[in-house]
This record gives structure tokens, sequence and C-alpha cells, in this order.
């Protein structure tokens, strides 16, 4: 085979490589991250159903304890620790709701993931496609400008990609967002 | 009266804790799983606040605030975004839109109601 055949043929197998790669790993990325959503899902749905269960029953026994201070006077140590213990409970309760919002944002970023590697996978499939026009048999001058097309389209479609990927959650931690009225 | 207030996400576990937390103040909740659905409800019954998220499918945030701003019985009634975002540019087209405040996720219960007391009682 003269080098110039090899050269094309070369080409077109590794264009097909990487696509044919890329797109199994990504695949397997795609399947293992759709996977850990769903297991947050489940996980965040026990965690809520342990708290309310929790909460009901903080709440029934607070009634009960209420009943009983009623037979206590005012000035009591024991109801001054009782109140304290009240705002405790209230203060976990409120860092715990904020804590149990964690599946929401993590949803959207594990969904903007999962999209993008969708996209990646189109952009590698096209590259396969367009890979496959390229002659076996070209000259060089062809090849080249067969292949600058083909980066030209990647960059298209890469560009493309990312406009459709907006960032939605910058939130680097689970501490209560700002609030702000117009 | 109790008060009502629609809380317009797309997601679940989002939805309990807002529901959880508004009533334990002593709020009644309507909730909605998108804008479409939020706006649906909005037009069954008047409520007295609307939370919505920004970023669902069928409908986003902005596009239901448009469209409640669009009805007449809800020229007045306060509507507070409740999202991830946090972007000037979203404040600007929320505010534009016609909310009349912006919480950023995730939210703080005592925070949260603190805001809500304020805004309608």
């Amino acid at each position: 085979m003269t080098t110039k055949k090899m050269l094309g043929s070369q080409v077109k197998r590794l264009l097909s490589g990487v696509s044919d790669h890329g797109r199994q790993h990504l695949l397997e990325v795609e399947t293992d991250l759709v996977q850990t959503a769903f297991l947050l899902g489940e996980a965040v749905e026990k965690l809520g159903s342990s708290f309310f269960a929790l909460h009901n029953a903080v709440s029934a026994q607070q009634r009960e304890v209420d009943i009983l201070l009623a037979e206590f006077k005012d000035g009591d140590p024991k109801m001054a620790r009782l109140r304290v213990l009240r705002d405790e409970i209230a203060q976990h309760t409120n860092e715990a709701v904020t804590g149990l919002q964690f599946q929401d944002l993590t949803s959207q970023l594990l969904a903007r993931t999962v999209q993008r590697i969708i996209g990646l996978r189109n952009v590698l499939s096209e590259l396969a496609v367009e890979g496959n026009e390229l002659p076996v048999e070209g000259q060089e001058d062809e090849i080249v400008t067969m292949l600058n097309d083909i980066n030209k389209n990647l960059n298209t479609q890469s560009s493309g990609l990312k406009d459709l990927l907006r960032k939605a959650v910058h939130q680097k931690d689970m501490d209560s967002g700002e609030i702000e009225m117009f | 009266m109790e008060k009502t207030i629609l809380a317009v996400d797309d997601s679940g576990s989002l939805r309990q804790m807002l529901s959880f937390s508004l009533k334990a103040a002593g709020y009644q909740v309507i909730e909605a799983v998108d804008g479409q659905d939020g706006l649906d409800k909005a037009r069954a019954q008047v409520v007295d606040l609307v939370l919505t998220d920004q970023n669902m499918p069928r409908m986003d945030g902005l596009s239901l605030i448009k469209a409640l701003r669009a009805m007449p019985s809800y020229q007045k009634v306060p509507i507070l975004m409740l999202t991830t975002e946090s972007g000037d540019e979203m404040k600007s087209r929320g505010r534009a839109a016609g909310a009349n405040g912006w919480l950023v996720k995730p939210f703080d219960p005592q925070k949260l109601t603190e805001v809500v007391k304020k805004v309608i009682g």
C-alpha cells in the first residue's frame, strides 16, 4: 500500500476508533450517573420519611411534656431547661430541612452532566460519520481539507452544546441562600 | 383565616420541605409540579402568595410569573422566586417579569417564614 493510501485509511481508522471507544465509555458514565441520581432520589425519600416520622414523634412527646409542665410553677428551673431543649430541637429541625434540600441541587447538576454526555456522544457519532467520508486513497491536501472541515464542525457542535447547558447551580455548600426583596 | 401559598417546584423533595415549613408556620399550602400545573392551580383558586422555582419543565418560573401578572386577580398577589439561580441578570429578569423577591436555595425554614410573614402576614 502506498503512503497516501495508508494515511487516508489510518485517519479513518483513528476517527472511527475515537468515536467508538469514546461513545462506549461515555455510555458507561451516563449509566453510572443515572444510577447515582436514582439512588440519591431514593435516599432523600427515605431520609425525608424518617425525618417526618421523628418530627411527629418528638412533637407528640412535646405535647405530653406540655401537659406535665402545666403542673409546674412558672419559675421552675425544669421549665426553663425544657424551653431551651425545645429551642434546640427547633434549630436542629431547621438545619435538617435545609440539608434535605441537597437532592434538588445535586439532581440538577447530575441531569446537566448526563445531557452533556449525551451531547458528547452525538458529537462523537458525527465524527465517525464524517470520518467515513474521508477518501482512503485521497491526496494529502484533500485529506487535510476534510480534516479541517471536521474540526470546524466539531467546534460548532461543541459550542452549541455549551450554549444548551447553561449552569444554574453554583452553590458550593449547603448553607441557606440569600434573600432579596425587590 | 389561614393564608394560602402556592408552592411551585418540579422537585418532590423540595416541595415536601416547603410544605412542611410553611404548614408548621400556620399556612395552607397548594403544591404544583411545574409552571403549567402552577398556572392551572392558580386559576382554580386565587392564593395569597406564590413561591416558584425557575428551571422547570413545561413552563419555567419566569413564564409562570408573566402569565400570572397578566391575570387581573394576580396583579397584586406577591410572587417570590425560590431558585438555585443567584446571578444579577436572572434577578433583573425576575423583577421585570413581576417577582417581588428572590430567594436562593437552599432555604432556611425560619428565614423563609419570616419573609412570608412580612409579605402576607
